[in-house]
């Protein structure tokens, strides 16, 4: 048979069958860890029985069980893993074969030159991986409890859906994150897009979560168009994509097999599927509006994990990023500038969702920062904090929401903790906003300073100025994280429920009831702002009354935030003298390579006015001084004296110098309209000319044309098909007597 | 081991063939025994019918694995010898589902009318025992065609595939039209007959001999000598036309939707598949007394063997391939009747199926081989659904009936798209693997334009094939399908989901298949060129085997 359909057959996953020779001596080192691959066949196990739950309709929640268990059972593994897996160096755990061409090239005679295609379902497993694999199953196990009972509303209708997809996401982030070879990680890469696809348009008869479902979608194509065109490039220098094979090609002569042009594009175009996946700029507005999911994705997703696949990608390729002088600065600048830009969106918020959301993008930007500058390890610290802190700070809000009907709006809930049942979310809210905002001796505080510090001492193009900038964001980021804590907890109780006090996903009674229904919980405050929410009021809700969350709301927000606070713990033993047991795991890993090297030639720093001679620690003193400053100005403007905001805001719009401000902020720096304008808006001209095209040139003409053809040939021959015997008979007898003929003619007459 | 007798010795080759068609007797023997349970007066014993007959088929297939793992298979002499393991052991694990769809159909009515009392039992009427007693028959028949070893066996086999199916299609149901449908095809196969005994005759007096092997040794000897004789060419040609009768080849092809829209729908499903797998086989066997890579022709002096047909014979069936995938392909746009959209499809089918044998043993056979499996198994998907379903006691015949089956039998109406999905060709079902088999092989030999041509025939397919998922999935119900039921007996139904799950599944053991269906045609089973004797000096291995393709086929005229 042809080599062609040979070789597709080999390619079908043969899990019964015995290992090639070769490829066991290939993964003879980490031949006995075969049963890691548990921790991808838990999830998947788990998305095939929430699907059949789904079909046999099941009604309960044995899909939120089986999927926490199954969780459970992957941490589980890679905890062991962790233990029993040496991380000194990298290994390969080949579990079976799984895509393998080989071809010959150039004109059939040449002596072989074969070529061949291999991408064995195999795990890279270093220490990188390690760490980022137990928060991904342990956050993802946490929230998976939690959402048993966030999501109990929808029992029966999309609870085996929501579960299904979330073990979906489990499987392809393992893939991703373990995968040995660049094919396994574009799998999970595109998995976890597809899992987050699923879960943003989870409410799928609500347009506006459609919508976002495709905007993350269309958004996170782009950004995959660039990852997959740098895997392309990367097969075709260095002729591999398995990691080990990659990092050693790539090691032992930098200059080998690279052309120049593809030095430069594949740093650029591993980065722009890193931007797309890690919402940064320009494709960083899918985010926010992600949030339409339901908020445990919002929190595992959209915030802890899959958002953190760019830096992994980044963290995971560093070798690759040192083959271009500029790309490293690129990331560095690309993520300064997220992170302020969000930031200052994230202010003017009112949707607290909303601004956890900018609060993410603005975070990840510190995290590309952290890797432009040459930390890794900063960066993939401060990855692991914020999984714990933002996960905990979106469970919160989800909490409340759910206890609040839906309701997020920070000016319409004041004094939470003070309401009962309440208590709990607010005082861990409390946490994990101490930690966004980098107080002092908190988890996020040390990661952010270690990423602001290595800043200022960078050899990046402008390095003082990216530190000053993040300072800045950080002044920011205290700001408005207690903004939300000041406005939702502290101050008198005062609350009002959301629109979804008639279920889930039932949008159409908010925005058409007016504002000025008389309400039980009213209170003076106007709302202006009428962008985008629905603030109306459902029919009857004055017997409504919150109710707090039960045990696995509250237990896992407690647990996530016993972890938020222990993510500090390597912090203290490092200054302990004990090494930091992040950096060790980064040091370890491939993310290392190299990244030494970027500290700026001489010790001085810009904050050598502080007087403190080591940079860290005078970036702490900085630091702490700034986040408590902005906690202090939220603490006036949001709990002390709340009219001054408005003020404030109302004297900045009435100067015509200054109006520009709070403007740009509320709308987002209008990037969503620019980008209406400058893309959607072409696109969606030239595809009305196509269609118009098409519909009138090749439909028309071509395409129905042609299809009639064989229709018509077909009535042709009707007639010779009418059921007589005679007629058949003829002419079957006439048939064989033409062909016995014209080979007659053709062939024999002139033999 | 002392010495062996000399008599034994020369019945050695009479032993080796005898043990190889022990699945033959087998079923000959099966089909004795259910002739004489249908007529019991035990409405048990006429119940049992079915199931011993696929008793007996499984037997075989033991049997088959048996025979074929001993020496037998080299001692047979045969030109293709391992040939008819995997042919076999396909023919009688195709037949079971088979039979489960036609099961209870046969005499159904009329067992009703023993059981209520409305009729005596009369053991003239029963027809369920004779009719699988026959089906069996043609089993053996069929079979039979890959062991043949002279061109009598070989019309013998093909007449005994044949002859049973003719009663099989005027007893599958109890109207006229089964009849007439029966009456056609039993003219026009006689006609087929007549065409290729004629073509056997000729190369009888092409070659004075009627065994293969001698018969491929005296056409390699013409060859090497100059050309082959007219004689042997006309013939071959006759006989490839005879045998596309059994493929519902063009020209032959003009009885399939007539016999297939009157028999009943599981004597249909018999229909879409063995006769193809006869004829395949057929032309396999008698193709190799030209040689495939035993032929050659002399150039500048020098014998050169090549790959392939001599061309005036690839050349008849590279247009019939393509006339028999056109034909078949636009036929079936038209039809509103599912099984006559059916039948011409199964003609198309045989247009690819040819596609495989144009590109002879070495690329060819085993991708035909394997593709016969998984049409089988589709064709009997397809088949089964349409068997399980009636209205007002009538098989369902148009698309019309089945509009909206997915709201009332959504198994069946899963299994029905899974199975035309597969038709179509798409991956990762079993169908697709087929196709890419058949096409990479044809690229292999060098049939670029065969297969441009086939493609495109492929997407005309998917047209009417689509509409087998599109009216039964999203189709809404009318008036006419609210009568639309399944039949009594769930054997249909039963053999629907096991082929349309076959469908999907039979990929995950896709490598053993392939390999199952390449040891049907290994290296040995290509003719041997020691007897080539040009011009008293043996061809030299490098010139021998310096062809590849049948493009290098220099025009017979040249070599003239």
């Amino acid at each position: 048979m042809h080599e062609l359909a040979r070789s597709l057959t080999q390619s079908f996953p043969t899990l019964l069958g015995a290992d090639e020779p070769a490829s066991i001596a290939r993964a003879i080192e980490g031949a006995d860890l075969g049963w890691a691959g548990l921790i991808l066949i838990f999830p998947a196990v788990s998305a095939i029985l929430c699907g059949l739950c789904a079909i046999l309709k099941v009604k309960g929640k044995l899909p939120g069980a089986i999927t926490a268990v199954s969780l459970l059972a992957a941490f589980v593994v890679t905890f062991l893993l962790y233990w029993n897996c040496p991380t000194d160096a990298p290994r390969t755990i080949h579990l079976f074969d799984w895509i393998s061409f080989d071809w010959l090239t150039g004109p059939g005679a040449e002596p072989s030159a074969w070529r061949a295609f291999s991408a064995p379902f195999a795990l890279y497993i270093d220490s990188l991986t390690l760490l980022w694999m137990l928060f991904v199953t342990g956050l993802g196990t946490l929230i998976a409890i939690y959402a048993t009972e966030y999501m109990e509303g929808d029992v029966g209708k999309g609870y085996a859906r929501f579960f299904g997809s979330v073990s979906i996401f489990l499987f392809a982030m393992g893939s991703l994150v373990m995968g040995g070879n660049l094919i396994l990680l574009y799998l999970g890469w595109e998995g976890v897009g597809l899992a987050s696809y699923l879960l943003i348009g989870y409410h799928y008869s609500k347009p506006s979560a459609v919508a976002a479902a495709k905007k993350a979608f269309i958004m996170n194509r782009i950004g995959d168009l660039g990852l997959a065109l740098a895997i392309f490039l990367i097969w075709w220098n260095y002729d591999t994509v398995s990691y080990d094979a990659l990092f050693a090609a790539v090691a032992a002569e930098p200059a080998a097999g690279a052309s120049e042009w593809s030095k430069a594009a594949i740093p650029f175009c591993l980065m722009l599927g890193a931007f797309g996946k890690s919402a940064q700029i320009p494709l960083y507005v899918w985010l926010p509006d992600a949030m339409e999911g339901p908020t445990p994705v919002s929190a595992l997703i959209h915030a802890a994990t899959m958002v953190t696949a760019g830096l992994y990608l980044i963290a995971r390729l560093f070798p690759l990023f040192e083959l271009h002088p500029l790309a490293l600065p690129t990331v560095a600048w690309i993520g300064c500038a997220t992170a302020l830009l969000a930031a200052t969106i994230g202010m003017a918020q009112y949707d607290i969702k909303r601004v956890m959301a900018y609060s993410t993008v603005s975070q990840l930007g510190y995290m590309f920062l952290g890797l432009g500058v040459g930390t890794t390890f900063g960066a993939v610290y401060h990855v692991f904090t914020h999984a714990f802190f933002k996960a905990l700070l979106f469970l919160c809000c989800g909490a409340i929401m759910h206890g609040m009907a839906g309701q997020l709006d920070l000016r319409k809930m004041s004094g939470l903790r003070n309401v009962p049942g309440f208590r709990i979310i607010s005082w861990t809210f409390l946490v994990g906003c101490l930690c966004l905002a980098g107080f002092p001796f908190t988890a996020g505080f040390f990661s952010k300073d270690s990423i602001i510090a290595e800043a200022f001492v960078s050899d990046v193009p402008g390095a003082s100025a990216l530190g000053f900038l993040a300072l800045f964001t950080a002044f920011l980021t205290a700001y408005y994280t207690f903004r939300v804590w000041f406005r939702v907890c502290g101050g008198p109780v005062k609350y009002e429920p959301g629109d979804e006090i008639h279920g889930h996903g039932d949008d159409d009674h908010g925005h058409d009831h007016g504002h000025d229904h008389g309400h039980d919980h009213g209170h003076g405050q106007a709302h202006g702002h009428g962008h985008g929410h629905g603030h109306g009021h459902s029919h009857g809700h004055g017997e409504w009354h919150p109710h707090g969350p039960r045990l696995a709301i509250n237990g896992v927000l407690l647990l996530i935030c016993v972890g938020a606070l222990l993510a500090a713990v390597p912090s203290y033993l490092q200054m302990s003298g004990q090494p930091n047991w992040v950096q060790t795991m980064v040091t370890n890993s491939s993310a290392i390579a190299g990244a030494s090297g970027h500290h700026g030639a001489d010790g001085s720093h810009a904050l050598s006015f502080t007087g403190i001679e080591d940079v860290h620690k005078a970036t702490s003193v900085v630091a702490s001084v700034v986040g408590v400053g902005g906690i202090l100005v939220a603490l006036f403007f949001h709990l002390l004296n709340r009219g001054a905001a408005d003020r404030l805001r109302a004297a900045l719009l009435s100067n015509g110098l200054t109006r520009w401000l709070p403007l740009l902020m509320e709308n987002k720096w209008y990037v969503d309209e620019a980008y209406h304008i400058v893309v959607r808006a072409p696109a969606r001209g030239i595809g009305h000319l196509l269609y118009l095209i098409d519909k009138l040139f090749i439909d028309g003409f071509v395409v129905n044309g042609a299809a009639r053809v064989p229709a018509e040939v077909g009535r042709l021959f009707q007639p010779l098909y009418n059921g007589a015997l005679q007629g058949y008979a003829a002419t079957m007898a006439g048939g064989v007597a033409l062909i016995a003929a014209w080979i007659f003619w053709v062939w024999l007459s002139g033999g | 081991m002392d010495t062996i007798p000399a008599h034994l010795l020369a019945a050695a080759p009479m032993a080796a063939k005898l043990t190889l068609i022990a699945p033959e007797i087998l079923l000959f023997a099966g089909s004795v025994v259910v002739a004489v349970l249908g007529l019991s007066r035990a409405t048990a014993m006429r119940r049992a019918v079915p199931f011993v007959t696929a008793l007996f088929l499984a037997a075989s297939i033991v049997v088959t694995a048996l025979v074929y793992r001993s020496g037998a298979v080299a001692e047979s002499g045969l030109l293709l010898p391992a040939l008819g393991g995997y042919a076999k052991a396909l023919i009688a694990a195709i037949a079971i589902p088979l039979v489960m769809v036609v099961g209870s159909s046969i005499d159904r009515k009329l067992e009703e009318a023993f059981e209520t009392g409305r009729a005596p039992f009369d053991p003239i009427r029963t027809m369920r025992g004779e009719y699988f007693a026959f089906f069996l028959l043609s089993i053996a028949g069929t079979m039979l065609i890959a062991n043949a070893s002279d061109l009598i066996w070989l019309f013998l086999a093909l007449e005994l595939a044949s002859l049973p199916t003719y009663v099989m299609v005027a007893v599958s149901r109890g109207t006229r039209r089964a009849q007439e449908a029966a009456v056609k095809y039993f003219f026009l196969g006689a006609l087929s007959a007549a065409t290729f005994l004629y073509g056997f005759a000729l190369l009888y007096g092409a070659t004075g001999t009627l065994e293969l092997g001698p018969m491929r040794d005296a056409l390699a000897q013409q060859a090497a000598a100059g050309a082959l004789p007219t004689l042997a060419i006309v013939g071959g040609v006759l006989a490839i036309l005879g045998i596309a009768f059994k493929l519902a080849a063009v020209p032959m092809h003009f009885y399939a939707p007539d016999v297939y829209e009157g028999a009943g729908a599981g004597t249909t499903a018999f229909l879409g598949i063995m006769p193809k797998i006869a004829g395949v086989l057929a032309l396999m066997v008698l193709l190799s007394v030209f040689g495939w890579s035993g032929h050659g022709v002399m150039e500048a002096g020098q014998y050169i063997a090549v790959d392939g047909l001599p061309l005036p014979l690839s050349a008849v069936l590279w247009m019939v391939a393509v006339l028999t995938m056109v034909l078949g392909n636009i036929g079936a746009l038209l039809q509103r009747n599912v099984k006559r959209m059916l039948a011409y499809s199964s003609i198309a089918q045989s247009g690819y199926l040819l596609m495989g044998v144009i590109a002879g043993p070495k690329a060819g056979f085993d991708a035909v081989l394997f593709y016969l499996l998984g049409y089988g198994v589709m064709n009997t998907a397809v088949f089964a659904v349409l068997a399980s379903l009636e209205r007002n006691g009538e098989e369902v015949e148009t698309l019309d009936d089945l509009a909206g089956l997915r709201l009332r039998h959504p198994v069946l109406a899963w299994m029905l798209a899974i199975s035309a999905v597969s038709l179509i060709g798409m991956p990762p079902l079993i169908g697709f693997f087929g196709k890419l088999a058949l096409f990479s092989a044809a690229l292999e030999a060098g049939q670029t334009a065969l297969v441009i041509i086939a493609a495109v025939n492929s997407a005309i397919g998917a047209y009417y094939y689509l509409q087998l998922v599109a009216v039964p999935m999203l189709g809404q119900p009318t008036a006419r399908t609210e009568s639309v039921q399944t039949v009594p007996s769930a054997w249909p139904r039963f053999a629907a989901i096991i082929c349309g799950v076959g469908v999907a599944v039979l990929p995950v053991v896709l490598p053993q298949l392939f390999d199952a269906a390449s040891s049907a045609t290994p290296e040995a089973a290509r003719p041997v060129r020691a007897n080539i004797d040009a011009d008293g000096a043996a061809p030299s291995p490098a010139t021998v085997s310096a062809g590849s393709t049948t493009d290098e086929v220099p025009d017979a005229k040249q070599a003239g």
